[in-house]
């Protein structure tokens, strides 16, 4: 029913811009950027924790504030300050803009 | 009181624990709750007056499917030495 509406501009070869909400830069900035918010760290075992990323070392030895441990989805363990040894993280994601 | 702004490196977390009893998770299901004497960079631990505690899962025959029975088993030790390549996780105690 949407005859009357024109059809889409050709398709540009140029790329696509990258939408200014999209982090830039090394991992070092991005680690750099999340600290103090809210995010995911992944272990390995599948293990999730979620809480405010308080510091990080060169290790990714991790301390980690108001943290959830999440297993399949579910809360095992609450956690007012836990430190996570780096060897044991998998990744570390952004719960929050940052 | 705010510890937040005493922690720069994660490793402070755990100087500000020391003399405290701390939750430790360990490798092959296993955790610790002691009181901590000493740490290095390794995480090497030195922990006294510690419990045990070995989480036992019976995964019931074919994964997924069925609920595993999870049976734990309880120790205490005076004084344990923890090598830091096994531990995951310490938590301070929450104040």
């Amino acid at each position: 029913m949407d005859e009357s509406t024109p059809p889409p501009p050709p398709a540009e070869l140029s790329p696509p811009p990258v939408p200014s909400t999209v982090p830039s830069g090394s991992p070092t900035d991005f680690l750099k950027g999340v600290v103090g918010k809210r995010v995911v760290v992944r272990l390995t075992s599948g293990v999730d924790y979620r809480g405010v990323l308080s510091c990080l070392d060169g290790y990714m030895n991790i301390a980690l504030e108001q943290t959830e441990e999440h297993v399949n989805g579910v809360v095992t363990n609450r956690y007012g300050d836990a430190f996570i040894r780096g060897n044991n993280v998998l990744y570390i994601s952004a719960a929050e803009a940052i | 009181m705010d510890t937040s702004s005493a922690i720069q490196e994660p490793f402070d977390l755990i100087r500000l624990s020391l003399s405290e009893r701390v939750f430790v998770k360990l490798r092959g299901d296993r955790e610790l709750s002691g009181i901590l004497h000493a740490y290095d960079g390794h995480m090497n631990l030195i922990l006294s007056d510690v419990e045990e505690t070995i989480l036992i899962v019976d995964q019931a025959d074919g994964a997924g499917e069925g609920q595993p029975t999870v049976n734990m088993a309880k120790r205490k030790m005076d004084m344990l030495f923890v090598r830091g390549d096994g531990v995951i996780l310490v938590s301070p105690p929450s104040r």
